[in-house]
């Protein structure tokens, strides 16, 4: 088995195409992240003032880590004179006043506002938040408990306890995980390599007629299907991983650092509703594993349309149409409560911060069970279906279907 | 070795692509001839498994392939229609994922395959990839890998379709070369792929057995009944029309006819000896096409 594993793994997926596909779609990713970064990030030149950068990762080595009265009161002290003198607009514009950071008073004042005391304010007062919402729940629950609905009892008693003792302890640069966890673009691009490389995977024996040659002989026929599939999936693993080791790489050079990863995934603006208590580097492994496991799934219903067909044409056309269908109906029910029509589709798990970045439960015969489950579960039953589907649509040999144990006495 | 088959039939969309097939195959190679359609490939397709047939029996010394299973395959060496094997590989690797397919040891297979390749001539090409082949050189990889398992049964569907003559005779040889021992069926259209070579000819018109026998006594059965005709301008197309025309050659102004018919076909007519072509058209009457 193994032996036929490496044989499809060479037939289908170490051709030059591909490995040029994968080169420059890598290049095409890497300027996307760099057009990300200069677009988007504070401390990009091309976003605020060059000197921003500078004098952020000097600050930073003050403020960083555990948060204190004292680191508070620090930034203050700088802050809250800024605030005043600029509050009024009347202070002055001038770009090379030596009594500022940056030359201008303004430019301060947004630096220490956007850089520093906004991030440092709301994991301040994430606790607070979090706290709240453990409120609200328990009011609900006895809220619920006087009218007698179960469901959304359990349901808030595990809010409640999902949010119970959450706080943010520690200032840190996320800059760049606030960005890396929004960044879907090399997703896109390896769902289009996969499309690419694994129309060949049935296609192409019926193209060269190796089909009916593989029927006629001891392991072409489900053998040679089995390490298909596993190759398609060694193959979408193997280019995830690299897309999503470039990604993590790209973001962490072109931002400049990878500082945070060990902080709450909460800490991202986005995620303050997250139902998972993770650090960022957990939820980098988590929504990259999540990732592969989602393209898996669509690589394999590209294999079973493929499967239908005598040239891959049509199945790369349909494919694509059924990729674009899945984004379509995920991009309409992002962020609505639909949590069920969210869950179903497989795209979901590609871009899965939908299902960590709030709370939702889908009520599983009374019991309020987290998105993400039956996001997988539902997930794991396309695969099984698409696997299923493909052995039974491709041919069979009609001996090897009803054979025997029998030794054969040859006499030749 | 002896195969069976018992009262075949296969019908597609209620039309019989094969039907009552019985023959006995022992050693030796088997010409299966036919028009295009007349269901050579169907038979191949059930015979290996390819297709399940309406009804009826392949044995192989007198047991059901259907029971054999798996064991029935390792025993079968087939070389398909068109086949384009896989262009990036290497022709050594090729046959090392065929010997995988096959379940052959490694270092058995690859000293099969080396061997192979010497007979067929193609030592020289074991590192070349696929698609850098001939047609004619694409075949003799495909006879090599079906001849990997050493199997008592050699089934080549069309081997010779789209070789140049060179090739073809080349071909030829090495099918004779690889008869020893074995059963080779050998599908084909073209007369003279078996004329020399087959111990028996089998032929099919419309899904069914016509005749089975070797070709000499295929050829003495049609003795008296290939004529020799000569035509005008004037009057060719009135024979064309009337005659089963096996050939037709022109010499100046005239034209002889190579005419297959039970009775003399016309007054002046002088009986040829016949040849396996004669035989194929007599009994698929492919002639009358004209």
């Amino acid at each position: 088995m193994v032996d036929l594993i490496i044989f499809e793994c060479r037939k289908h997926f170490l051709k030059t195409s591909i490995l040029v596909a994968i080169l420059l779609f890598s290049i095409l990713n890497v300027a996307k992240i760099y057009t990300v970064y200069h677009q988007n990030s504070l401390l990009s030149p091309n976003f605020s003032d060059p000197k921003w950068k500078k004098l952020y990762w000097e600050m930073y080595e003050d403020f960083r880590g555990e948060m204190s009265e004292e680191k508070v009161q620090k930034l203050m002290s700088i802050y809250e004179p800024l605030e005043k003198q600029t509050a009024d607009q009347t202070a002055s514009t001038r770009t090379d006043n030596p009594n500022t950071y940056t030359g201008n008073i303004y430019n301060d004042f947004l630096f220490f506002k956007w850089c520093l005391v906004q991030p440092m304010e709301h994991a301040y007062m994430y606790g607070n938040y979090a706290q709240k919402i453990v409120t609200n729940a328990k009011e609900n629950i006895k809220f619920y408990e006087s009218v007698g609905n179960q469901y959304e009892m359990s349901k808030n008693a595990a809010i409640a306890n999902m949010f119970k003792g959450r706080a943010i302890s520690d200032f840190s640069y996320t800059e760049m995980y606030q960005y890396y966890v929004h960044y879907d673009f090399s997703a896109f691009l390896v769902l289009l390599i996969c499309l690419y490389a694994l129309m060949s995977v049935f296609v192409s024996e019926k193209e060269t007629e190796m089909d009916t040659l593989l029927l006629t002989t001891r392991f072409g026929g489900q053998q040679t299907v089995s390490a298909k599939l596993v190759a398609s999936v060694i193959f979408i693993g193997f280019i995830c991983t690299w897309f999503w080791l470039l990604d993590f790489a790209s973001f962490s050079i072109i931002f400049g650092s990878m500082e945070g990863a060990s902080v709450p995934l909460f800490v991202l603006e986005n995620f303050v509703n997250s139902s998972i208590h993770v650090s960022l580097a957990q939820y980098a492994l988590i929504s990259s594993m999540l990732k592969t496991v989602g393209i898996v799934v669509l690589g394999l219903a590209f294999l079973l349309i493929s499967s239908l067909f005598k040239n891959a044409l049509l199945p790369f056309i349909m494919s694509l149409f059924v990729a674009f269908g899945l984004i379509y109906f995920g991009e309409a029910y992002m962020g609505s409560g639909k949590v069920l029509l969210k869950s179903i589709n497989p795209f979901i798990l590609v871009v899965n911060r939908e299902l960590f970045r709030t709370t939702e439960f889908i009520n599983l015969f009374g019991f309020p069970v987290l998105a993400y489950i039956p996001a997988l579960l539902f997930s794991a039953v396309w695969g099984i279906g698409c696997c299923i589907g493909i052995t039974l649509v491709l041919k069979k040999n009609a001996l090897v279907k009803k054979g025997g144990k029998k030794r054969v006495i040859m006499e030749i | 070795m002896k195969v069976t088959f018992k009262d075949i039939s296969k019908q597609y969309r209620g039309k019989y692509a094969l039907k009552n097939f019985s023959a006995e195959l022992e050693n030796g190679i088997y010409g299966l001839l036919g028009e295009n359609g007349a269901g050579k490939t169907t038979l191949i397709n059930i015979f290996v498994g390819i297709l399940k047939s309406d009804q009826g029996q392949v044995l192989i010394n007198e047991m059901d392939v259907r029971i054999l299973g798996t064991d029935f395959l390792s025993q079968i060496g087939y070389l398909p229609q068109y086949p384009q094997f896989y262009k990036n590989f290497e022709v050594m690797d090729f046959l090392r994922y065929m010997c995988v397919l096959k379940d052959i040891p490694k270092e058995k297979g690859e000293k099969r395959a080396k061997e192979l390749l010497d007979i067929v001539n193609l030592s020289e090409a074991h590192n070349k990839k696929i698609g850098e082949l001939s047609g004619g050189m694409r075949q003799r990889i495909g006879i090599v890998q079906a001849m990997l398992g050493d199997p008592g049964i050699l089934i080549l569907d069309e081997p010779t379709a789209g070789l140049d003559p060179q090739e073809r005779i080349r071909f030829r040889n090495l099918i004779a070369k690889f008869s020893e021992n074995r059963i080779v069926l050998l599908a084909t259209h073209i007369v003279s792929d078996v004329e020399f070579i087959a111990n028996q000819v089998i032929l099919l018109k419309g899904g069914q057995l016509v005749k089975q026998d070797t070709p000499q006594k295929l050829i003495r059965g049609m003795a008296g009944k290939v004529w020799d005709v000569t035509a005008t301008d004037e009057t060719v197309d009135e024979k064309l029309e009337r005659l089963n025309i096996s050939n037709m050659m022109r010499d100046r102004d005239k034209i002889y006819l190579r005419v297959i018919a039970d009775e003399k076909p016309d007054a002046e007519a002088l009986i040829v000896k016949a040849n396996l072509e004669d035989v194929f058209l007599y009994y698929s009457g492919a002639g009358k096409a004209w």
